[in-house]
């Protein structure tokens, strides 16, 4: 059964069956319609349709996903940044602003940070809802208004705004041919994030921490330090661990003679640094396989230690799509290395409240 | 496939048009709306330096804008209350007597569009006799 279900031409004529008694059952005619089924139908047969295009024409959603989810979002918040802008009425501003959030958050979340759109969604719904109220508190005017109806200075002020646009996406033009080229390992130079691991690296990572599942499935020890053995000569493999080979020797004969100049300007590159770290930490790694699978092969393998490096190596093998762990790591670097500017960010929070309410508060006596 | 320079003209553009309508727009609110959109460019430019460089940093930097523009918001609000009090307006344009000595007073040249107020038809009153025998009237309902 479920090789007849994975033949494509199967699934194609199901599909186009389904379809088309979705859409008989939907078309409008006096008998026999039926909204609730036709959709299902329809539904059903989108479903299987694109079942069919995925395991036929193979998987284009990998690249399209990111993609498409970045045009809709970044034009989201474009249109309705400018709606804003240009809206006579203070309280369709407030809604388009409510859709500019919405978008960036989008745009947040492509770039890895699901921590700052939920605090960013949640601080400025207050935001806007405080917006609205003062609208619909102070803005009373019936009919066109000084406030609303009139700009200061409409055509400098645009010239200006879209002149910083120009200068930014002009410096950015400037900077391009440096995008554009690539290194050996055909990745781009600007690709977001910095590329160390290779789709083969992630996909062997991955390889190994099977492996190291299977090592913890079983019981016994010998049985244990021979897969811990298998997992450790993969991993060394594709870092190029041992010796002179591999990939450890290309990495560092590229970082070699950028780091040691210092009148080289890309020994500044934040890019570059980033790379020798991440070199650093699958060294590290793979130091800690190898002395894992001394331990296993003295009979010493503990099962907890094998544990916490299955779980390492998830975090390798994720390394570079997205930073695992968002919260707990915003939170240690919080708390860390930023905890003046915390101090100070809650200071000027205190400020700013004592501010407020000093210059909103009625002072006895004033009746206006 | 999407690099960061796509994120920063986003960022950019939201910064540019943040900007243009904090220069001209004349009402407070969306004034303050404006400034936070230039805010939201910022955040997506750090965010996306930050992804470029795999660290956290640049989401530390955006937790703290947003901080500040808490701040900003609740004193912006604050004085905008102040404002409306003394002047019973939102215009900004109402406070330009603030401006430095020597400085030309803005004057608003085009006038305002009148609205003409829509005439509502009148209906007739029902279940009253029209009048009989006043030919000027019945001629004017033709």
């Amino acid at each position: 059964m479920p090789t007849e279900l994975s033949d494509p031409k199967l699934q194609l004529a199901f599909a186009l069956a389904l379809g088309a008694l979705g859409a008989y059952l939907l078309l409008p005619k006096p008998k026999s319609r039926s909204v609730a089924l036709g959709t299902f139908a329809l539904v059903a047969a989108l479903a299987i349709l694109g079942i069919f295009v995925t395991q036929s024409f193979g998987q284009p959603i990998g690249e399209l996903v990111p993609d498409v989810l970045f045009w809709l979002f970044s034009t989201g918040a474009v249109g309705f940044g400018a709606l804003l802008v240009t809206q006579r009425n203070p309280a369709r501003g407030a809604i388009a602003f409510a859709f500019v959030i919405l978008s960036s958050c989008g745009l947040f979340l492509l770039l890895a940070a699901p921590f700052l759109m939920a605090a960013t969604i949640i601080i400025y719904a207050g935001a806007i809802i405080v917006t609205f109220l003062f609208v619909l508190m102070l803005s009373n005017v019936k009919g066109p208004s000084n406030e609303n109806d009139r700009s200061r200075e409409p055509l400098l002020g645009s010239l200006a705004g879209f002149a910083f646009i120009g200068l930014i996406l002009f410096a950015l033009l400037q900077s391009q041919p440096a995008v554009a080229s690539t290194d050996e390992s055909g990745e781009a130079e600007f690709a977001l994030p910095a590329p160390l691991l290779t789709k083969d690296d992630r996909v062997a990572l991955r390889d190994v921490r099977t492996d190291l599942d299977a090592a913890l499935a079983t019981d016994d020890a010998k049985s244990v330090g021979e897969k811990a053995k298998s997992a450790h000569d993969k991993l060394a493999e594709t870092i190029g661990g041992d010796g002179v080979t591999g990939r450890r020797k290309t990495v560092l004969e590229r970082l070699r003679p950028l780091l040691g100049d210092s009148k080289n300007p890309s020994t500044h590159d934040p890019r570059l640094l980033a790379f020798a770290k991440q070199t650093l930490q699958l060294q590290r790694a793979n130091d800690d396989v190898e002395v894992k699978y001394l331990m296993a092969d003295a009979g010493r393998a503990d099962k907890a230690s094998l544990q916490k490096l299955r779980d390492e190596v998830t975090v390798y093998s994720g390394n570079g799509q997205l930073p695992a762990r968002n919260v707990g790591n915003i939170g240690l670097l919080l708390y860390s290395e930023h905890l003046l500017a915390v101090e100070m960010a809650g200071t000027l929070l205190l400020v700013a409240t004592i501010g407020a309410v000093a210059i909103a508060g009625r002072k006895k006596g004033d009746n206006s | 496939m999407i690099s960061l320079n796509h994120f920063l003209a986003v960022g950019a553009v939201l910064f540019g048009l943040g900007l243009a309508g904090f220069l001209t727009r004349r009402n407070l609110i969306t004034l303050f709306l404006c400034a936070e959109l230039m805010l939201q460019g910022v955040v997506l430019n750090f965010l996306a330096f930050g992804r470029m460089h795999g660290s956290l940093n640049g989401q530390v930097f955006g937790l703290f804008i947003i901080t500040v523009a808490a701040c900003e918001a609740g004193l912006g609000l604050a004085l905008f209350l102040m404002l409306y009090r003394r002047g019973r307006s939102l215009d900004s344009g109402i406070w330009q007597t603030l401006r430095e000595q020597g400085v030309p007073a803005a004057v608003d040249s085009e006038a305002l569009p009148t609205v003409v107020a829509e005439v509502h038809p009148v209906l007739t009153v029902a279940g009253r006799k029209p009048g009989v025998g006043t030919p000027a009237e019945g001629a004017s309902r033709v």
